[in-house]
């Protein structure tokens, strides 16, 4: 009999706490906003990182077939067909032929292309379908793999390269690709696919990039390998964990700044809550004197919470899901030019993040709001109807948060010489930065009443504005310490940008002296190599290298000229003091290798140690004479002098041959290298190769700029929630001024002024702040996650932007808030006539 | 008008039905026009061994090998091995990877443990697949490892090897008589509309080879059909498919009948009895019956299964034979791009009830 009793009782309560979002929309509408963003952000981010790890897994795919090994060839020249079709004929029929490379638009841009003969790949490539999915289904295929051909690109990649179906794409070397179909097959990723012999045409190329093979049990594998021609290697395709290993720390980094959204998110809930639990007060009051229990009231809340919880989650995931759709051909496009790695544009929204997103919501909910809550609601009765307590609470509640800083920021420096994760980074990160949201409050009321202390006693207006900060502040605080978060980051990972795109810029300069690079699939490098006199040649440099594992991850060895001018000028970060003297000599042993900045920072390899690498079944101890910078690659990278590599290592391949060319001359030496049989496009200008590499690190880093934008964004819906609030409730207040002769001029002074000085004192904060934000994602985070070391660049211009892009945000909210209370300024004035009846 | 409404959408609907069977189905590709490709006429002189390769200017074409036999215990065992061409388009073949033929190959295996089967295919010119005249003056067709080499420029007497899975097939074939020209001297009409085909085969192949299996080898002999088949359009737009019946009897007469099934109900018969030195002799609808008596359930891949009519009665009126055909093994579906059912079957006297021959049954279209 007690419980229908109870549950009625829960109902009205309920219902009488839900009534106060039907009086406020508003305030309904900030608390949808605050959740919808935050969840939006957080979950389009954990979308894209989790739909990048789950195509990793089929990084052992091929265009939906496996491929569980690759045959290749290591000397980079490729596989003549008929060494392909020579393994089919003895019964192979797990390898099929691939043909990958890149082409150069005449507008400059880079278009990756695989190809496949579809009539080759293994039957489980059909899909699920079975053989109603073979290439012979249908006839759709047939214009594929006919001559006219067809160049297939997903949209996304369309979009990027301004693609209209049909367009045939003129090239660099003057040919055309085939005409443009906007589909796609799975694996294709933000590349162009069509048929190898479209391939062949396109690329004047006539040997295959690689075979790939399906899964082989042990005997096939034996007996293909000793099948195998001297100049081809079967080799496991490791990529699925390579994958993971090497962009855990970009998906780190990602996932730290979707929190961060997040957390600006809940700022905005933090706020609403404060106003409508403010609001509410007379209503739990009421509550509890008509009778309501605790328990009662208490459960109304958690099915308020739920409630949020459920609607934050359906919208935050349904624009997330949208958001990351935008998002991921930028983060697409990095993992693909920095790791190879291809991601697929279809994303799917699982079961898993459903609840995941669902948990975090309830979570932050119930931080947001369930605790301040109960809070009120255990307050008795008499205490709940005094408002001068609160007022004396927020300057206790001041207190508070700068001591529990204190804490935070001694946590903060114990960690911080621990570093040894990209995850520990963040964690000196996060406690630094609520550290220094937590002082905020108390920094603010230490400018302000400096301020009011400097104002003599005749300037009484500024005076009252400046005192006006003390009662905006126990609503704004919140909201300035999201901005005062989003300030910091975007001062920070500005910084960390800039000085990184500074730093490849100027190494780039360096590395890439040569005028012209000619690809190392180009057949007859060798005859260009060697100087035949040419008046446009000044020196020539031949790149020779292998693949081999270091420490479990891929490695490259590199055999490089010790004489040629971009070896000579390299210039080194870290190196023994005689490095280069011994470093070139054959005769010493052990033999001095240079590797790059990654074997120091991510193997942990000192300057004069010696690494171990393997050849030829052997074990060689090189020492280590000095780092160089290697920015965007993933893999480690080893120098040796060129005969050492030939010596030791039997599969070395071409990488390429680079030209200096005497001033004046570039036309003369590339029309010599079209006599010789090279095709434009074979070879790139040095301008080209530095565009395009920068041209990539701008899209790498776009969802950064896209993140940090979308971020500030969120922060000023926080402000502008926090200002509505704040005078919404201020409102009776703003009637006995008026009544009193103030006019909405001076109003409006009254209440700006002290809004921009702590807005002021947030940007001010921010600026040191975003400085060590920068030098610890520069120096930290940077080198433990990547392994790149280069110098902080700060520049006061981003500063500055970002300064402006703040003030309007503010003005704009100001504006907002200053129409809202002129438009209501009548009826509370009217309801000021009513209370003193 | 309620009613007449009702049965109008149900007309509509059907026709759609009908439509989307025919625009999902694969063997739409025989059915389509033969525009630009050579057509097949009366009175085509067929000559060996030229017409044993590729005939690029029409759009398909096939080399069909079944052979039924058995092991040294008396195991029955069946071997199907088909090598198919078609053109792209009507253009000359064009050279590496621009030429216009694709190459499709089937091989299955049927033994009393199973049935395996595999499909593959090759584009031409690229020296995956193929049908010529090697440099030492033999026939050669293959695909991949598949192949079927002749002695001579003729595919009989001949090597047909070819591996399923695991299992290795080796078959030396071998024939005395003649190639025996099927329908008007190798001109096979298909339909009353006039779509044809170009057919021989050679009926009487003896086999001598062994199926090795992990090692082990099982020694096989017994005997085989060959046909090859080309045209440009062999199925008319409203024949569905084909059930088509090759025999050994025996008595050392060979038969083959095939019945091109029709949507309204009036199916095209043909068929040739061969004697046992290969003179042969053309059957026509009026010469049989031939048709099923029985269906059978049978699985066509996962959860999904197929009535498929795997008991028939054929007889030849005018000869005073009538023989009841069963599929001693209804498992013989091959989901394959084109899906049939292929497999071997007993031929059984419908007086004495005693097996008189062995055979292959094909069902397509179903």
């Amino acid at each position: 009999m007690m419980f229908p009793e109870t549950l009625r009782q829960l109902t009205w309560v309920l219902l009488t706490l839900l009534s106060h979002y039907r009086r406020h929309p508003g305030q309904s509408a900030f608390m949808a906003i605050g959740l919808l963003t935050g969840v939006a952000l957080w979950s389009s981010v954990q979308l894209i990182n989790d739909h990048a790890k789950a195509s990793y897994g089929e990084a052992d795919q091929l265009l939906g077939a496996e491929s569980a090994y690759w045959i290749r060839n290591p000397d980079g020249g490729g596989i003549p067909v008929e060494e392909y079709i020579s393994l089919r004929l003895q019964g192979f029929a797990q390898v099929y032929p691939v043909v990958e490379s890149r082409v150069l638009t005449t507008s400059g841009e880079v278009i990756p292309i695989i190809a496949v003969d579809l009539l080759a790949l293994p039957p489980a490539a059909y899909g699920s379908g079975g053989m109603a999915n073979s290439p012979l289904a249908g006839d759709s295929w047939l214009p594929f793999i006919q001559p006219g051909y067809q160049s297939w690109y997903s949209a996304e990649l369309a979009e990027r390269l301004n693609i209209l179906p049909g367009d045939e794409v003129v090239l660099s070397n003057g040919r055309k690709m085939p005409p443009a179909l906007i589909q796609s097959r799975s694996q294709q990723g933000f590349r162009a696919f069509m048929d190898i012999g479209a391939a062949f045409s396109v690329l004047a190329e006539e040997n295959l990039s690689y075979l790939a093979v399906t899964a082989l049990d042990d005997t096939t594998r034996a007996k293909l390998e000793s099948t195998l021609p001297p100049n081809l290697r079967l080799v496991k395709n490791r990529q699925v964990l390579d994958l993971t290993q090497l962009t855990e720390s970009l998906h780190t980094h990602l996932a730290a700044m979707g929190l961060l959204s997040f957390a600006v998110g809940l700022f905005i809930v933090f706020n609403a809550v404060r106003f409508s639990l403010l609001s509410r007060q007379g209503t739990f009051n009421t509550l509890r004197e008509m009778g309501a229990s605790v328990q009662v009231i208490g459960a109304a809340i958690i099915l308020e919470t739920i409630g949020w919880s459920l609607i934050g989650t359906v919208g935050g995931l349904m624009s997330g899901y949208v958001l990351s759709g935008v998002l991921l051909p930028t983060v697409a496009g990095t993992l693909q030019s920095l790791y190879g790695a291809i991601v697929e544009s279809d994303i799917e929204l699982g079961l898993n993040q459903m609840l995941l997103a669902w948990l975090m919501t309830l979570l932050g909910l119930v931080l947001a709001l369930a605790g301040p809550l109960w809070h009120r609601l255990r307050m008795n009765v008499i205490e709940g109807r005094s408002g001068s307590l609160m007022w004396q609470q927020d300057e206790r509640a001041r207190m508070v948060m700068m001591w529990s800083s204190l804490p935070l920021f001694a946590l903060a420096l114990a960690c911080f010489y621990r570093i040894e994760t990209v995850v520990d980074g963040f964690v000196v990160l996060t406690l630094i930065l609520f550290a220094a949201a937590l002082v905020l409050p108390v920094s603010i009321q230490f400018v302000n009443s400096m301020v009011l202390n400097r104002l003599s006693r005749r300037n009484w207006k500024l005076r009252w504005a400046a005192s006006d900060a003390f009662a905006q502040l126990p609503q704004l605080r919140v909201a300035l310490m999201a901005l005062l978060l989003t300030l910091t980051a975007n001062i920070g990972v500005t910084t960390l940008v800039n000085s990184f795109r500074d730093a490849l810029s100027n190494w780039l300069e360096i590395r890439l002296s040569a005028d012209i690079y000619i690809q190392r699939t180009v057949g007859n490098i060798d005859t260009l190599a060697v100087t035949d006199g040419s008046e446009w040649r000044i020196a020539s440099h031949q790149r020779t290298g292998v693949s081999t594992r270091w420490r479990g991850r891929p490695a490259i060895v590199q055999g490089v000229d010790v004489s040629a001018p971009d070896i000579v000028d390299m210039q080194l970060p870290e190196q023994l003091s005689d490095a280069s003297a011994p470093w070139a000599s054959l005769s010493v042993d052990p033999q001095p290798i240079l590797a790059n900045e990654q074997v120091k920072h991510l193997g942990q390899v000192a300057l004069g140690e010696t690494v171990r690498l393997e050849s030829a079944g052997q074990q060689y101890s090189y020492v280590i004479v000095g780092f160089f910078h290697d920015y965007g690659t993933p893999y480690y990278r080893f120098y040796l002098p060129s005969d050492v590599v030939k010596q030791r290592w039997q599969n070395v391949r071409s990488e390429g041959l680079a030209l200096w060319v005497a001033p004046g001359m570039l036309e003369m030496a590339e029309q010599t290298l079209i006599e010789k049989g090279i095709d434009p496009g074979e070879w790139i200008r040095q301008a080209d190769i530095k565009r395009v590499s920068l041209e990539i690190f701008d899209r790498t880093f776009q969802i950064t700029a896209a993140l940090n934008s979308l971020t500030l964004v969120v922060a000023g819906v926080a402000l502008l929630a926090a200002l509505l609030a704040v005078h919404q409730q201020r409102l009776p207040e703003y009637a006995h001024w008026y009544s009193l002769g103030v006019t909405f001029q001076e109003w409006f002074k009254l209440v700006a002024f002290p809004l921009l000085l702590m807005v002021m004192v947030t940007g001010l904060l921010a600026i040191p702040l975003g400085w060590v934000l920068s030098w610890m994602l520069v120096y930290k985070l940077n080198v433990v996650a990547f392994g790149w070391t280069m110098p902080l660049v700060w520049s006061w211009m981003p500063v500055m932007q970002l300064a402006m892009v703040t003030v309007m945000v503010v003005i704009s909210a100001l504006a907002i808030v200053a129409l809202q209370v002129r438009r209501r300024l009548p009826v509370a004035l009217k309801q000021l006539g009513g209370m003193g009846l | 008008m309620r009613s007449v409404q009702v049965f109008l959408l149900l007309v509509l609907a059907m026709c759609f039905a009908v439509s989307d069977l025919f625009a999902a189905d694969n063997y739409q590709l025989l059915r389509s026009s033969p525009a630009g490709y050579a057509p097949v006429v009366p009175g085509k002189n067929i000559q060996f061994p030229r017409d044993h390769l590729p005939h690029s200017a029409f759009k398909i074409e096939w080399w069909y090998l079944t052979a039924n036999l058995t092991d040294d215990s008396g195991g029955e065992y069946g071997v199907h091995w088909t090598l198919f061409r078609q053109s792209m388009s009507p253009d000359e073949p064009g050279d590496s990877w621009s030429n216009n033929q694709i190459w499709m190959a089937h091989a299955a295996i049927s033994t009393p443990e199973g049935h395996l089967y595999e499909e593959r295919f090759a584009r031409g010119g690229i020296g995956q697949a193929g049908v010529q005249v090697n440099p030492e003056g033999a026939f050669s067709g293959w695909l991949d490892n598949w192949s079927l080499v002749g002695h001579s420029s003729a595919p009989v007497p001949g090597v047909l090897t070819f591996t399923v899975q695991d299992k290795r097939i080796e078959l030396n074939l071998n024939a005395v008589t003649p190639w025996v020209l099927q329908g008007e001297n190798g001109f096979s009409q298909k339909s009353e509309k006039g779509q044809a085909s170009y057919y021989y085969s050679q009926p009487h192949i003896s086999v001598v080879g062994s199926l090795i299996d992990a090692g082990s080898e099982i020694k096989l002999d017994g005997k085989a059909w060959l046909d090859r088949e080309w045209s440009s359009q062999p199925l008319a737009s409203d024949q569905p498919g084909w059930d088509w019946l090759s025999v050994h009897l025996d008595d050392g007469q060979a038969l083959m009948v095939y019945r091109l099934r029709q949507v309204n109900g009036k199916h095209w018969y043909s068929g040739t009895l061969v004697s046992a030195n290969g003179v042969s002799e053309s059957l026509s609808a009026v010469d049989m019956i031939f048709k099923p008596i029985q269906q059978a359930s049978v699985k066509i891949g996962g959860s999904a299964a197929r009535n498929l009519p795997l008991h028939w009665q054929l007889e030849l009126p005018g000869r005073g034979k009538q023989w009841i055909i069963k599929a001693p093994r209804p498992d013989h579906w091959l989901n394959t791009t084109f899906p049939y059912w292929e497999g071997p079957v007993k031929v059984i006297d419908a007086e004495s009830g005693l097996s008189v021959g062995d055979g292959y049954l094909e069902l397509t279209g179903y």
